[in-house]
């Protein structure tokens, strides 16, 4: 079995985001996007029970090469990465071309998603890559039971469903489902001789355009902060004040 | 400008989000037509004058590929040049297929859009709402992911005009289908919301919060981090991955205010926040904002409403 997780390196999110000319600035050190952490832990917990090869795909500047190697010393075996000027701004569909490209590169069987990016959260790209690869797609994965079967829990907006995972697909993962692993001091150095290669997207077959044009981005009049009461004991009166004002009670 | 609205329907009547669009689109006052999905059977979910399909989906089995191919189809049959589509699971699916087979990025998060020239206009909103992106659809086709409570609902009366589509199983079979008990005030429909955060300390803490909703007749929210750990179901979430809630009053329980939590509730009309940390983001939005411990203040709110 070969499974792909797609990554992504991100700006620091402890940081507010900053943009120029409607594209996020990313600073020379990226970490990897904690969501993406969920898939890597299932691919992982698949690599234990059948012994599989788990490849990191990533788009977007290498940078210090942080993020990946977060997400290799988890656990994965290898790296490949795109990282070219032309793709700066990349909607969901250009991502999603580049990433299903890698996938095929990795052989992959099985690739892995998160539901959404913390940064660009448009939450489309792992369904768009199930599309181009014509493979079918589990969205919403939060839970999984590996057996002799494996078997996936899907969220769904009344509750959740449960599916066996095909041989081959694609799965999206939603946070929260398993405990990503942390690695230890030896995972840490034993990531560091492990391959990242850097693919060139001219030998990609590409179709997706860029079809979304930035116009502006404008700050909206915030609603301005209220009343700050420190409490002494007593500040709950406000609220029943506030309250009866507002007629709740 | 030729539109089709993807809508869902869930508990046999049209979603909200489906009905906000819907009164988007009467209002904008271009032509459209309704594609709905749903799992159930015969759902009244027409209405007048409004040309509706609706595809009914096997609960059993994971369709949505096929329902993406059919829809691509009837887009490009009858030139179709604007989707639009609610942010739900279903449909952020079929939208993303959708945008494959017709080689269109689609926009998602779209709080608004505007038609002019002939091109679409979308809105975005970002850093926790701070700040608005505006961009421009420039590819044939437009397909619009669109937040719940962007637009107000249309009012309609339902009947059973409609058409009926069946769609092809694929191999992948769905089983032990669970829902959720829904009981209570509907987070969605609430005029008072009390969420919680991890601020509350503990799960077994959250009988405060109970019962301070059931004195107020209020629906209870949380944040992500709460229910990662476990302490509500899912269905409670409030925020960019989960519920968006507009209510009269929102009262945010230990909650640090993260903007991924603020894109849900920031447009509540008036906010109540309870933090011990005097500088936590909560207060940047909070119209009356306490600083203090809610293991304290709500035992009191509780003892004297
Ligand atoms: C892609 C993505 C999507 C996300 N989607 C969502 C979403 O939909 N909804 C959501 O909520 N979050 C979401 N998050 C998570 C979000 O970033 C925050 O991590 C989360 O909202 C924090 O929850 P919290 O406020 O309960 O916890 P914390 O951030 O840990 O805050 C707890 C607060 O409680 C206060 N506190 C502690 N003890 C007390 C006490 N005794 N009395 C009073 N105050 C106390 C602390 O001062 C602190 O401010 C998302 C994150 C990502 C990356
Ligand atoms: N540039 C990227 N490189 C690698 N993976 C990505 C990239 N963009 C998106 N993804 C994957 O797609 C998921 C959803 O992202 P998004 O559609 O941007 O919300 C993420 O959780 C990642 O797994």
């Amino acid at each position: 079995m070969k499974i792909a997780v797609c990554a992504k390196q991100i700006p620091d999110p402890a940081n507010t985001m900053e943009y120029s000319e409607g594209t996020l600035n990313r600073p020379e050190e990226q970490v990897l996007d904690d969501t993406d952490r969920y898939g890597i832990e299932i691919a992982l917990q698949l690599k234990e029970k059948f012994d599989a090869e788990v490849t990191i795909i990533s788009m977007g500047p290498e940078g210090t090469q942080k993020g990946l190697q977060q997400a290799l010393q988890m656990g994965a075996d290898k790296a490949y990465f795109v990282d070219n000027p032309s793709l700066k701004g990349a909607n969901s569909l250009m991502t999603a071309d580049v990433l299903s490209q890698l996938a095929l590169k990795s052989e992959a069987d099985i690739v892995i998603f998160g539901t959404e990016s913390t940064d660009g959260y448009s939450g489309t790209v792992p369904q768009q890559v199930s599309r181009f690869l014509n493979l079918d797609c589990i969205s919403y994965v939060k839970g999984i039971e590996i057996n002799d079967e494996v078997k996936l829990t899907r969220q769904t907006i009344e509750g959740s469903e449960n599916v066996n995972l095909p041989e081959k697909c694609v799965i999206s993962v939603t946070a929260g489902g398993v405990e990503p692993r942390y690695p230890n001091f030896k995972d840490i150095m034993a990531a560091k001789s492990k391959p990242v290669e850097k693919i060139d997207l001219a030998t990609l077959e590409l179709t997706a355009e860029q079809n979304l044009e930035f116009v502006t981005i404008e700050n909206v009049e915030s609603s301005k902060a209220g009343e700050k009461v420190i409490d002494e004991g007593e500040a709950f009166n406000q609220i029943i004040e506030k309250l009866k004002e507002l007629k709740a009670i | 400008m030729k539109t089709l609205i993807i809508g869902e329907v869930s508990n046999s009547t049209l979603s909200s989000g489906t009905l906000e669009i819907l009164g988007k689109a009467k209002e904008l006052g271009t032509e459209f037509e309704l594609i709905t999905i749903g799992p159930d059977d015969a759902p009244s979910i027409g209405i007048d004058s409004i040309t509706q399909k609706y595809v009914k989906r096997n609960p059993e089995n994971l369709q949505f590929n096929n329902i993406a191919t059919m829809i691509s189809e009837y887009i490009k049959n009858n030139e179709v040049k604007l989707v639009l589509s609610s942010s739900t699971y279903v449909c952020r699916d079929i939208i993303s297929f959708i945008s494959v087979d017709l080689l269109s990025s689609p926009v998602s998060n779209v709080i608004d859009f505007s038609i002019s020239n002939g091109s679409v206009e979308t809105i975005n909103s970002i850093n926790g709402g701070e700040s608005i992106y505006k961009s421009k659809v420039n590819s044939e086709h437009a397909l619009l992911l669109i937040r719940p409570k962007a637009f107000e609902p249309i009012e309609a009366e339902f009947n059973d005009n409609y058409d009926t589509l069946e769609v092809e199983d694929s191999n992948i079979p769905i089983f032990d289908i669970f829902k959720e008990e829904k009981e209570g005030p509907q987070l969605e429909d609430s005029k008072i919301v009390i969420s919680a955060g991890r601020g509350m300390v503990d799960k077994d803490n959250l009988t405060m919060i109970n019962e301070l909703a059931n004195k107020l007749n209020a629906a209870v929210g949380g944040t992500r981090a709460i229910v990662d750990a476990g302490w509500m179901p899912y269905s409670q979430q409030v925020g960019q991955t989960g519920k968006t809630v507009k209510p009269d009053i929102y009262i945010a329980c230990g909650i640090s205010g993260a903007t991924q939590h603020q894109v849900g509730m920031k447009d509540s009309k008036y906010i109540i926040a309870i933090n011990k940390d005097e500088e936590a983001p909560i207060f940047q939005i909070a119209d009356l904002g306490i600083v203090g411990d809610t293991l304290s203040v709500i035992p009191k709110l509780n003892e004297n409403i």
